[in-house]
């Protein structure tokens, strides 16, 4: 129940600040060190859990980028596509396991990211959730593909071209189904269809074997098995491992230029859609948007906190509501309105043509440092307008309530009837007081420098992280949305961590090693 | 002196009632919430094509209720009234509800967004679109009736959501900090043992159980995910009667400090490092149709952690206080002390940030609809304003929603305002 320690080497001095400081940092060291020290689990959790959401994730960035449409085309056609489908993946190490080990039920097949595409594993999951025994449905699985390679090789002519097509149409039905009516329902209509014409006995002969294996799927099924839980072993070949410390030798030149060196060796990967280095277009991206969140920042604080104040101090006074309803009426009206709004009226040469419309102009620190200056100025004013407005309502809130509090205080009451004039009984006693919501705010503004505001980044066309994080996030490009959350957990981590100092610094009372 | 301690022990909670009742702007605010609550509990009686009353070839009808009726499963429509075009009917006798639209209905003779001042082509005024109407035709007013309801719900839910698991949360990490907690040994491990089987039987084995349900109906769904609750529950409480068998074994007993703040505030960490646009994304793509309560729960999920490390950083100042000492002193246990003491004394930025959060929600949902994300099936509030950016000279598409926005975030404020001063015993007088 003791405060912090005191560290009373220097004596017993009477100069307040260096009292503090002396008081502060001491107690507060070990602790800084020890939550250093937690970064590494921390991030270490948070690269896996971004690992596992974009696995869990639909849609597959192989697919997207080889464009391919699905199904269609001659035989030949078809295999070699596929066959550049599956190289695309292993090239990427998408055919890899998730991490070194990973748990999951008996029923399960721990090779299942082998199998190249995605809408299948999805239809193979469900049966193995459904049935539970992966034998007999990877059985069934090929007999499909047989099936579809059967009706791919046989010769088309006049008199079965439409069966063909109808059969193709079945067969990627029967991929993506796995509802036990539905595939019934296909296998009969390919049997039909394949019966039906004395050409296609081959295809008839695949589709039963397909029914048999599909039966015997039905048959033995082991659905008990789903509720053993155990633990798959891959080993150091997996996706984690690969994109941490990369497959590139350690030491000595590496000859293989398509090797990697890992995250940890600073090597982030290429996009998989503009096929630049992560390393350069996060830096492109990186002082925009930085610049604009430094500042909001400011702005925001330089603002909101004497506003939050005055508003204190005059509570309940004509002053504070009126003030206080133009705060929530900018709040309410949300940014991307009152953004198009201000670029539809202001930007315009229609209405008012005060600002320009989007970009950062396009003049270089060539053409002279100070008119460079001028021309951001120009263009930034309209957007770091809308993007301040709407915190000044929450910021200066939270300002006014902590203030409140503190005014309410003893040692206020104490303050002001010693004669302390009200300037000095706020700034001086109860600011400092009053500071923690404030500075858990503050916090979170770190992992905002580098995530940007995607609202503001679309509306006036800046192309800063917020637009690449979007597009990356929408494209499933994967070295890029790995190595933004691994910044903004840096970044996270960091804020946190200068908050829980600030805590301690503003309010001696605070400590993290009570016992 | 005495009598009024001791009228104050019998119950805190009347007290701040009372106290709460004395202020006029907050109690008027409360009545506002009342109203929005109202509206959109009567949404279908307020705004509806189908009339309230009618009397149509000699049958007397009630085709709102009978409506509410048939979707629960009771009834029918007569077969010549279910397909029928309610507005042009030859009644007898009709009452109409005050605003007679649906807000998915498009009146195609008042497409392209007409203004309330615009000339509108309608039989009467009766038929008037008081606050226009959007670029197919849809009543704006019928439209924010009906988006009352969503707003509600999206802004109270998530929010509860929110403020359950924040509060709770950041009162274990600021109040027992990392050395003021101690367990037994063997219940850490048999409670992270455990975890993993409670989730494994919870929901890993039963994960399409769970999201075929919420396809086929959200009451299924919801079924399924109380059932999933349930078994995660009963695994944990297994896990603890072990440990309590357990701890007698000397070896196991052995007294360790669980490290609330640490684990709770890496937790956070780990949350607020994610992207939420990313997280919103994913988990929307994963259940395919953007529906409402998936959007309620994630914005709930997401946004507890604001409300945990407001609770912490009072109660880290808080616990250090005399008066909580004094508490320790006279023998209360630790949760005792900290809902009954501490948390009352922490509430101030919790009650701010859940006020903002409230109507936060309702434009975090409008930002989804902005970048497409919205549900599809109705109209909310959001959806009004961002049609209103595709057409910037339509205001009445945003100054009403925008409007309806403002009165909740000042009303949520004054009521936090209200509470804030209610809780804090020194404002007696």
């Amino acid at each position: 129940m003791k405060p912090v320690e005191v560290k009373t080497a220097s004596g017993t001095t009477d100069s307040g600040k260096k009292f503090v400081a002396a008081k502060i940092s001491f107690p507060l060291f070990g602790y800084v060190l020890k939550r250093i020290l937690i970064f590494i689990p921390t991030l270490f959790i948070i690269s896996l859990l971004t690992f596992i959401l974009i696995s869990i994730a639909p849609g597959d960035p192989a697919e997207t980028m080889l464009n391919r449409s699905s199904g269609d085309g001659q035989a030949s056609n078809k295999l070699s596509t596929d066959k550049a489908y599956r190289d695309l993946r292993h090239k990427l190490g998408l055919d890899l396991p998730i991490f070194y080990f990973s748990f999951g039920n008996m029923a399960e097949c721990d090779t299942f990211n082998r199998i190249a595409k995605k809408d299948h594993r999805e239809t193979l999951d469900r049966l193995i959730y459904d049935y539970g025994n992966w034998p007999q449905i990877s059985t069934y699985y090929q007999q499909v593909n047989a099936l579809e390679m059967s009706v791919l090789t046989t010769p088309r002519d006049s008199t079965n071209a439409d069966a063909l097509i109808e059969l193709r149409n079945l067969v990627n039905k029967l991929y993506i189904n796995s509802k036990d009516v539905v595939i019934a329902d296909l296998l009969t209509g390919l049997q039909k269809n394949a019966a039906a014409t004395p050409s296609l006995a081959t295809v008839s002969g695949a589709v039963q074997q397909t029914q048999a294996a599909y039966e015997l799927v039905k048959k033995e099924e082991t659905v008990w098995k789903r509720y053993v839980p155990v633990m798959h072993w891959s080993g150091s070949q997996n996706q984690y491992h690969r994109w941490l410390f990369g497959d590139a030798k350690w030491f000595g030149e590496e000859s293989d230029p398509t090797k990697t060196k890992g995250f940890l060796r600073g090597d982030f990967g290429v996009s998989f859609f503009s096929k630049r280095p992560v390393k350069s277009m996060i830096w492109d991206g990186l002082w925009i948007t930085m610049l604009i969140s430094l500042l909001v920042i400011v702005i925001e604080y330089v603002i909101s906190i004497p506003l939050g104040i005055s508003l204190a101090v005059r509570k309940d006074s004509l002053y504070d509501s009126s003030v206080t309803v133009a705060l929530f009426i900018t709040y309410s009206l949300p940014v991307f309105w009152i953004g198009t709004m201000a670029i539809f009226f202001l930007c315009s040469p229609d209405y008012l043509d005060i600002f320009p419309p989007f970009g950062l102009g396009y003049a270089t620190w060539d053409d002279g440092f100070f008119y460079k200056l001028g021309d951001l100025a120009y263009h930034l004013a309209l957007p770091l307008i809308i993007a301040t407005y709407s915190s000044f309502a929450y910021l200066s809130r939270q300002m006014r309530g902590s203030m409140l509090a503190v005014l309410r205080q003893d040692y206020i009451r104490t303050a002001r009837a010693k004669g302390l004039a009200e300037n000095v009984v706020i700034w001086r006693h109860a600011l400092r007081n009053s500071l923690l919501p404030i500075i858990t705010i503050f916090a979170s503004f770190f992992p905002a420098l580098i995530g940007g505001s995607i609202i503001l980044e679309f509306l006036f066309t800046i192309p800063g992280l917020g637009q690449i994080t979007y597009a990356a996030v929408i494209q499933k490009d994967y070295p890029m949305i790995l190595t933004n959350t691994m910044f903004a957990a840096i970044l996270t981590l960091v804020g946190y961590l200068v908050s829980d100092i600030l805590y301690a610094v503003v309010d001696p009372r605070i400590s993290y090693n009570k016992k | 002196m005495a009598a009024v301690q001791q009228n104050n022990d019998q119950s805190y909670w009347a007290y701040v009632k009372r106290q709460f009742r004395k202020k006029k702007t907050a109690l008027y605010s409360l009545y506002v919430v009342y109203f929005f609550v109202a509206v959109a509990l009567l949404a279908p009686f307020l705004a509806n094509e189908k009339p309230l009353v009618c009397k149509y070839n000699g049958h007397l009808y009630f085709p709102v209720f009978k409506e509410l009726a048939v979707g629960f499963g009771l009834g029918e429509f007569p077969r010549e009234l279910q397909n029928a075009d309610w507005k042009n009917l030859s009644y007898d006798f009709v009452i109409f509800p005050p605003v007679p639209y649906l807000p998915m209905n498009q009146d195609n003779d008042n497409i392209h967004s007409k203004g309330p001042f615009d000339e509108q082509v309608i039989p009467s005024t009766r038929w008037k679109h008081w606050f226009g109407t959007d670029e197919l035709g849809r009543d704006v007013l019928s439209g924010m009736i009906h988006g009352t309801r969503i707003a509600m719900t999206v802004g109270i839910v998530s929010m509860s959501i929110a403020s359950v698991i924040g509060i709770f949360m950041g009162a274990l990490a600021g109040f027992f900090g990392d050395n003021n907690f101690q367990v037994s040994r063997i219940r850490i491990w048999m409670n992270l043992l455990f975890l993993f089987f409670g989730f494994f039987y919870g929901f890993g084995v039963r994960s399409y159980a769970i999201t075929d349900a919420l396809g086929e109906s959200l009451g299924k769904g919801l079924v399924q995910l109380l059932l999933s609750i349930g078994i995660f529950a009963a695994v944990m409480v297994l896990a603890n009667l072990l440990a309590t068998v357990l701890k007698k074994i000397p070896a196991l007993g052995k007294q360790v400090n669980v490290p609330f703040d640490l684990v709770i505030m890496r937790i956070i960490e780990v949350l607020n490092s994610i992207p939420t646009l990313f997280l919103i994304l994913l988990i929307i793509s994963i259940v395919r149709k953007p529906n409402l309560y998936v959007i309620m729960l994630i914005i709930g999920a997401t946004s507890w952690t604001g409300v945990a490390r407001f609770i912490r950083a009072e109660l880290l100042k808080v616990r250090n206080l005399e008066y909580i000492e004094a508490a320790q002193s006279l023998g209360f246990s630790n949760f005792q002390i900290l809902f009954k003491h501490a948390i009352p004394n922490a509430l101030s930025p919790v009650l701010i940030s859940i006020a903002f959060g409230i109507a936060g929600a309702i434009l975090t949902e409008s930002t989804l609809s902005f970048l497409g994300l919205g549900p599809a099936d109705t109209v909310t509030w959001g959806q009004l304003l961002s049609y209103a950016r595709q057409i910037p000279q339509a205001w009445w598409l945003a100054i009403f929603p925008g409007f309806a926005i403002f009165i909740n975030v000042t009303v949520f404020n004054l009521i936090g305002d209200g509470l804030t001063d209610a809780l804090d015993p020194r404002l007696k007088q």
